[in-house]
């Protein structure tokens, strides 16, 4: 069970820098501090802080014991907040919070019927309420889905975009051979094998192309990656390629590709041979 | 001549113009779109601070205004040391908190500010009147609505809540005396405001909020006078508050906002590019299919400029009616795009990622035109150095 307190405070760095393993030492408490305080306090493991709840009020001394990397957790992701991690009874002292706690963190034994025991807990206690980590996570991942639904969007003008793109060059393409085309019509090739031809092209460009693009996609996404999980300095992937993704953005290709094709052959097979050739 | 020309390669095949002018149009609202982002974001949230003048804002040392629990104490000689500066006008001094009212067996909690009414900057007054009195109250109307009260109605309030004894603290009766907007709280937020004093009255009790405390002090320097100077002295004065100016916010939002910035300028320059490379192949196309008859015009006398001017007048003639589209289209695309955005927790309702500015629509439309007189180059160049007794000659055996 975890227990946990989260309250605001103020971290003074001391000038002299101790040993912890030292007897004098061995009374002061340790804290853990996130890397990005560490870096931006110029802390080590060993350095001795004062921890206050107000910038001006008295604190205790204590000692930096670790130094710890954070978890992927979206909701902190945009935030520049700096993270120090005490011993409870420390904090509810120093912050005069009483026995106190902010809330609770059941781990529950493999195959536990989680949901009868929320009910239970939640017929029992009086003034709190248990919740599933998931349903928490859902809230508090609601940032990322509005983000998530931003990408929906600009996704979805991009395939339009991606749609009249393909469109107006396979016209072009086609339209480029009107002459080879009326030369196969004038030689008694049906109208179907030529649009199926078309069709045939169409759709090997589409899939060269959506390959080209999925390795290209998967080039940006290790780019994006590196580059917000430096500015954010988190572990979360902002970025990945999935295999649905990919079948996604294959199939997407491939009927797009396939209906460019088809419009584009079918306005040039309609039109007489002759015509093709400009008489 | 030239554009009579221009126009009549463009007429001759419908299609792929009108193909062409769309694919232009949706890269160009994409451009809008995120031009609008990039720039949006930034004015909307300067504009939402300098909304009532307030040039500078002090937060306890090394937090952001309302980012935590923290508060600053001795409000009063804080005050009295920032008025020996004589370029600071005005000092509006603001507790945060939140009130819990018991309504019929539930509790309905808000956020609750602490203010001077004759100097506050966080709302503005909808109907009813201010906090003129010790035991005054003005709520927003979602608030209101979860009350189930009405202006000139009594409520019970109280500052801490115990819910494993189900117990109040620091209760005080209070005349809800009207209804207002607050400038930075965000649409799904209950709010409400006291006077400073009866907030910390109410906060007597509690072991951490007691005394003459404030979460935020808002400053407005003397008109003239260097906001940024003014910050330097005050963060020299008192070394217990970070003092922040509206470039200082502006720098924190767009650290943590930097996603939705660089996104904008890579779809941007994405959009542009598609735009530009569009154009280039119809236009190269174009140009390939009329050579027999640019080498024509060059045979009788056309000069290479005047075939030059032609081509580019293709691409540019494709480009300025897409963008035109675009820009419609971006508006409208911006307007769904925003409303998305708009659903970010804990957002003020004033903030607008897409953000309309003349000036934005303007770099748009330019870039674009930019875009196609440049797409132009190429083909146009490829026209103007065919070589004409070859090129007529292909054109007579093909």
């Amino acid at each position: 069970m975890l227990l946990a307190l989260t309250l605001s405070f103020f971290l003074t760095q001391d000038s002299t820098v101790s040993d912890p393993r030292s007897s004098t030492e061995t009374r002061t408490r340790t804290i853990a501090i996130d890397e990005v305080l560490a870096e931006q306090a110029h802390l080590r493991v060993g350095d001795r802080v004062t921890v206050s709840p107000t910038p001006d009020g008295l604190g205790d001394t204590v000692v930096v014991g670790a130094i710890v990397r954070r978890g992927a957790d979206p909701s902190e992701v945009a935030r520049g907040d700096l993270r120090v991690w005490m011993h409870l009874d420390q904090l509810q002292t120093l912050s005069n919070y009483g026995d106190r706690v902010d809330r609770f963190a059941i781990e529950t034994k493999h195959g536990a019927d989680v949901p009868g025991l929320i009910e239970r807990i939640n017929n029992v206690a009086f003034g709190f309420r248990a919740y599933r980590s998931r349903d928490i996570a859902v809230e508090t991942s609601r940032t990322f889905q509005v983000v998530s639904r931003f990408h929906r969007a600009i996704g979805i003008i991009t395939i339009v975009a991606s749609s009249v793109f393909l469109l107006c060059i396979m016209v072009l393409k086609v339209e480029e051979r009107r002459r080879d085309i009326a030369a196969l019509r004038l030689m008694g090739i049906s109208r179907w094998t030529v649009v199926r031809a078309i069709i045939a092209e169409a759709a090997l460009i589409a899939t060269l192309g959506s390959m080209l693009g999925i390795v290209l996609g998967w080039l940006i996404s290790l780019l994006v990656n590196s580059h917000y999980q430096a500015v954010y300095r988190t572990p979360l992937a902002f970025s990945i390629v999935t295999p649905p993704i990919v079948i996604v953005a294959v199939a997407l290709s491939l009927v797009l590709g396939i209906t460019a094709g088809v419009a584009a052959s079918l306005r040039l097979v309609r039109q007489p041979p002759l015509a093709l050739f400009g008489r | 001549m030239r554009a009579a020309l221009a126009k009549a390669s463009l007429v001759r095949h419908r299609a792929r113009t009108v193909l062409a002018i769309l694919g232009v149009a949706i890269a160009s609202a994409m451009l809008l779109d995120m031009v609008m982002l990039a720039t949006g974001m930034r004015e909307s949230f300067r504009e939402l601070l300098l909304t009532r003048g307030f040039q500078l804002r002090l937060a306890p040392k090394g937090t952001l205004p309302f980012d935590t629990d923290a508060t600053i104490a001795d409000v009063s000689g804080i005050t009295a040391t920032l008025r020996r500066n004589p370029d600071i006008r005005e000092i509006s001094p603001v507790l945060g908190g939140s009130i819990h009212v018991p309504i019929g067996g539930r509790d309905v909690s808000a956020s609750v500010l602490g203010i001077d009414p004759s100097v506050q900057g966080d709302y503005e007054l909808q109907s009813g009147r201010d906090v003129l009195e010790a035991d005054a109250i003005v709520v927003n109307d979602r608030l209101l609505r979860a009350l189930g009260r009405r202006i000139g109605d009594t409520i019970r309030v109280a500052t801490g809540y115990d819910p494993q004894t189900r117990s109040y603290s620091g209760q005080r009766n209070l005349v809800i005396t009207g209804t207002v907007r607050f400038l930075y709280g965000a649409s799904d937020q209950s709010g409400s405001a006291v006077r400073r004093e009866t907030l910390l009255q109410m906060n007597a009790q509690s072991p951490t909020r007691a005394g003459d405390r404030a979460s935020l002090f808002m400053v407005r320097a003397r008109q003239g006078a260097d906001a940024e100077q003014v910050r330097g002295w005050i963060e020299a004065q008192l070394p217990n508050v970070s003092a922040i100016s509206i470039a200082t916010a502006i720098a924190q939002v767009d650290q943590r906002l930097s996603y939705f910035r660089q996104l904008a300028i890579i779809l941007g320059a994405v959009s542009l590019f598609v735009g530009f490379l569009l154009v280039t192949t119809l236009v190269t196309v174009s140009v390939n299919e009329r050579a027999g008859e640019i080498a024509v015009m060059r045979a009788i006398g056309v000069s290479r400029s005047h075939v030059v001017e032609q081509v580019v007048m293709e691409g540019l003639v494709i480009s300025l009616v897409g963008a035109l589209v675009g820009l419609a289209l971006g508006l409208v695309t911006a307007r769904y795009l925003n409303s998305i955005l708009s659903a970010f927790p804990g957002l003020p309702m004033a903030i607008d990622f897409f953000l309309f500015q003349p000036k934005a629509a303007w770099s748009a439309l330019g870039l674009v035109i930019a875009s196609g007189i440049g797409a132009g180059v190429y083909p146009a160049f490829r026209a103007a150095s065919l070589p004409i007794s070859q090129t007529l000659r292909r054109e007579a055996i093909a």
